[in-house]
């Protein structure tokens, strides 16, 4: 599994437990993450902390995941990026496609 | 360079480990060790090795067990998988036979004989495989499959060059088209679709025909404006579920041959550098759009700017600025302004990159395929 998953208030917490997010792992971690939404789950944080870099494959696949999340009435938002990925995220706009904050907490409250 | 190949060794004894460990990584290969089975399940979920070497008899988890939890995950079953035992006995090598593992290395095996197997499976490995890729490459080429033309056209008052390499000879997902409509507008395409190999390729050709069709049927009406262009592409990708699983980058340029201006619209690219020659100065002309099909809107926006002689403008795709580090792989487009500046504002500067080794070096360092379009106005 590369996503653990822990509930929290009114949200479910997906932690990324690798180093590197690439093509190898896109894949599985769109399966997953598309499991969670299936389940029911309306707002699931995926948590980046461990992760030191990513490709466009893996940010693909968190992509195609909310717009699945949206097409169900869900949301996911990401939190834990480290310097270069939050830069990378800026980059190609996609911190306009998702809610981005420091901290699970935070994503909470701004929930 | 080609990198060394990744061995994962599993086996509870230190001295098997620093022994053959040794061996590998003087024998030039790249050696994780795990004394059980479950680091080695924490060393697979960061790399995939070219190779397990795993002992049979271990402590709580044995080599059958392992071996049959990797057959159970599909990103791991087809890791070429080699028992390393001291049981010479014919009912367990049939066993680990049966769960398609490629060899059973006896550990009392000369090193040098098993440096010779290993050698001789990953040599039949890489062949095998590079003549499927000249297969499907050949087929490609005979189908008329180009994601990357073969030429840059000509335009009148400008120079433009492009620079495209894949990675580790597969076809990925960057593509590039270059259309001319009545000898006056040049559009330029750069994408890079999101995901890496064949799919990635397969898919690159699935973009192209749209963004063709909506350049063909916009111009023919007389639009020319870059984002209802970009528009258009995006509002067929978001409604098409055969190629939105994908994600895609998409920059669109289009070369005005009598007004001598460019308009660009971009769809989660990176931004265009600008080399201003009067200021001396390397610029970022950054777009607004989303990534195509992200969202119904796209939020796309239009810059339109006149080029002065001698100005450069180039366009790349994340392969370009992607790169190894001693910290690990790092995306970092400043510094690649800082190593490209220093060949930009000359008349040859394409040319510099190419013949200085600038771009080879680029090629050396991807961990994707990277592609760049140079454009020079003229004086």
């Amino acid at each position: 599994m590369i996503l653990q998953t822990n509930p929290l208030e009114g949200a479910l917490q997906a932690t990324v437990q690798i180093k590197e997010g690439n093509m190898a792992l896109a894949e599985q971690f769109k399966t997953e993450l598309l499991t969670l939404v299936d389940n029911g789950n309306k707002y699931i944080i995926v948590n980046f902390e461990q992760i030191i870099y990513v490709d466009s494959s893996f940010l693909g696949a968190l992509v195609s995941a909310l717009k699945h999340a949206m097409n169900k009435g869900a949301d996911i938002a990401v939190v834990g990026l480290n310097k270069d990925i939050k830069s990378l995220f800026q980059l190609v706009r996609l911190d306009k496609v998702f809610k981005i904050y420091a901290s699970a907490q935070q994503a909470l409250n701004g929930a | 360079m080609p990198k060394s190949k990744k061995i994962l060794l599993v086996d509870d004894s230190p001295l098997i480990l620093k022994i053959i460990g040794q061996a590998l990584e003087k024998d030039g290969f790249e050696c994780l060790k795990a004394g059980n089975v479950p680091d080695a399940m924490e060393h697979l979920k960061n790399d995939i090795p070219d190779l397990i070497l795993s002992d049979y008899q271990m402590p709580d988890i044995d080599g059958f067990a392992f071996r049959q939890s990797l057959m159970a995950i599909p990103e791991y079953r087809n890791i070429p998988f080699m028992f390393l035992t001291s049981i010479a006995d014919h009912d367990h090598m049939q066993r680990g036979m049966n769960m398609e593992v490629i060899d059973y290395i006896i550990k009392d095996t000369p090193i040098a004989f098993v440096l010779s197997k290993i050698n001789n499976f990953l040599n039949s490995i890489r062949e095998r495989h590079q003549r499927t890729i000249q297969e499907l490459s050949s087929a490609a080429m005979a189908l008329n499959l180009y994601s990357i033309p073969q030429d840059a056209p000509a335009v009148d008052g400008f120079d433009i060059h492009f620079w495209h390499r894949s990675y580790q000879n597969y076809p990925g997902g960057d593509f590039i088209d270059l259309i001319t409509i009545e000898n006056k507008y040049t559009f330029i395409i750069l994408g890079d679709v999101m995901g890496k190999k064949w799919g990635a390729w397969f898919f690159s050709f699935g973009y192209l025909s749209y963004i063709r069709a909506a350049v063909r049927l916009c111009t023919s009406e007389g639009d020319l404006s870059t984002k209802s262009i970009m528009q258009k592409i995006n509002s067929v990708i978001y409604l098409d579920p055969v190629v939105s699983g994908l994600l895609s980058t998409l920059s669109l340029i289009m070369i005005n041959a009598e007004t001598h201006t460019i308009s660009y619209t971009g769809a989660g690219d990176l931004p265009l550098l600008y080399y201003n020659k009067a200021e001396c100065s390397l610029n970022k002309v950054s777009s607004a759009g989303l990534l195509l099909g992200v969202s119904k809107d796209g939020g796309f926006d239009e810059h339109v700017f006149t080029m002065q002689p001698h100005d450069q403008l180039l366009m790349v795709t994340d392969g370009m600025i992607d790169k190894e580090t001693p910290r690990g792989k790092k995306t970092d487009l400043k510094e690649f302004e800082n190593e490209v500046t220093q060949y930009l504002g000359r008349a040859d500067s394409f040319q510099d990159m190419k013949d200085n080794g600038f771009l080879n070096k680029k090629a050396q360092e991807q961990i994707d395929d990277c592609s760049l379009i140079f454009i020079q106005k003229n004086s």
